[in-house]
């Protein structure tokens, strides 16, 4: 009964989490997404991303992914595949990419802090991420 | 930068700041509540699980294991640890192992690759990506970077 109990606090706590977060993300993505400075910062990014087989629709939700992790960029994730139709293949290797790679600040740092080495866990999955979306993007050829 | 009937570069109409926002308020919450559907359950269930003999089981059966990536068997316990609830509860086994440097970052490198799975699982599966298949993926990219540390270690480039 106390595991149920504390399994459902955890629940309403986790919940609560993802609303504190995920709202006011999502809005402030809605009130950016048509700053033309913002646009620009879309430009300047796109030769990297067409690397790994991603438009620049897509970059919103993976740097949302890389820095805040899988649970939060979601949120950014859901809303841009609905407004703009990532197709299923980009939407694939986005997943790819941030499977590989995702939450790099916080989950990083709890580790250098018990003693790894961040240069060494940040420079595996980023090479790892960019290998394996970009080899993938060349394996499965947009329709 | 938001006068009516400004166009956008997508040729969609620009709305103003108040519209926005409102718009932000109510997607965010769609969102959320989308997300807070499909992970909660999970959660609980993986919750639930703690209090049972399975972690304990899955520990003990991939102990032999460890010894691929550098690691000692008890790990086993913090890998089924951040598999199945988080980081943070990994961390908790990792700690009193005393774990060499190079032990931590391969613990903090597979870890990070593959952790709350069930949860995250279900998450990505409601971006509309095939959700099982990117977490196999993630416990395959998790194994192979795994090796690759230890192998870089190995060579003396640690």
């Amino acid at each position: 009964m106390d595991v149920l109990l504390a399994a459902l606090a955890g629940a309403v706590k986790l919940s609560a989490k993802l609303i504190l977060i995920i709202v006011p993300l999502v809005t402030v993505f809605e009130v950016l997404r048509h700053v033309s400075l913002f646009r620009r910062a879309g430009n300047l990014v796109e030769p990297v991303m067409r690397g790994v087989g991603l438009s620049r629709d897509a970059a919103i939700p993976l740097f949302t992914g890389i820095f805040l992790g899988i649970a939060y960029g979601a949120g950014i994730i859901i809303r841009v595949a609905q407004q703009k139709k990532l197709p299923d293949r980009e939407l694939f290797l986005m997943g790819l990419f941030l499977a590989t790679c995702h939450s790099v600040i916080e989950d990083i740092l709890i580790f250098v802090v018990i003693g790894g080495s961040g240069v060494a866990m940040l420079g595996v999955r980023l090479g790892l991420a960019v290998l394996l979306t970009g080899l993938m993007a060349r394996v499965w050829k947009p329709a | 930068m938001s006068d009516p009937g400004a166009r956008g570069a997508a040729g969609e109409p620009v709305p103003d700041i108040p519209t926005r926002i409102r718009t932000g308020l109510s997607a965010g919450f769609r969102t959320a509540l989308k997300i807070i559907k499909v992970s909660i359950p999970l959660y609980v269930a993986v919750t639930l699980l703690k209090g049972t003999p399975v972690l304990d089981l899955l520990g003990r059966i991939f102990a032999p294991v460890m010894g691929l990536f550098g690691l000692p068997g008890e790990a086993a316990f913090a890998f089924v640890a951040a598999f199945l609830l988080n980081l943070y509860a990994a961390i908790a086994v990792i700690v009193p192992l005393h774990l060499t440097p190079f032990q931590v970052t391969q613990c903090g490198l597979m870890m990070g690759i593959a952790h709350n799975l069930v949860v995250e699982g279900g998450v990505l599966s409601t971006t509309g990506a095939r959700g099982w298949v990117l977490t196999v993926c993630r416990l395959v990219i998790a194994c192979a970077a795994g090796l690759l540390l230890r192998g870089l270690s190995l060579l003396g480039a640690w």
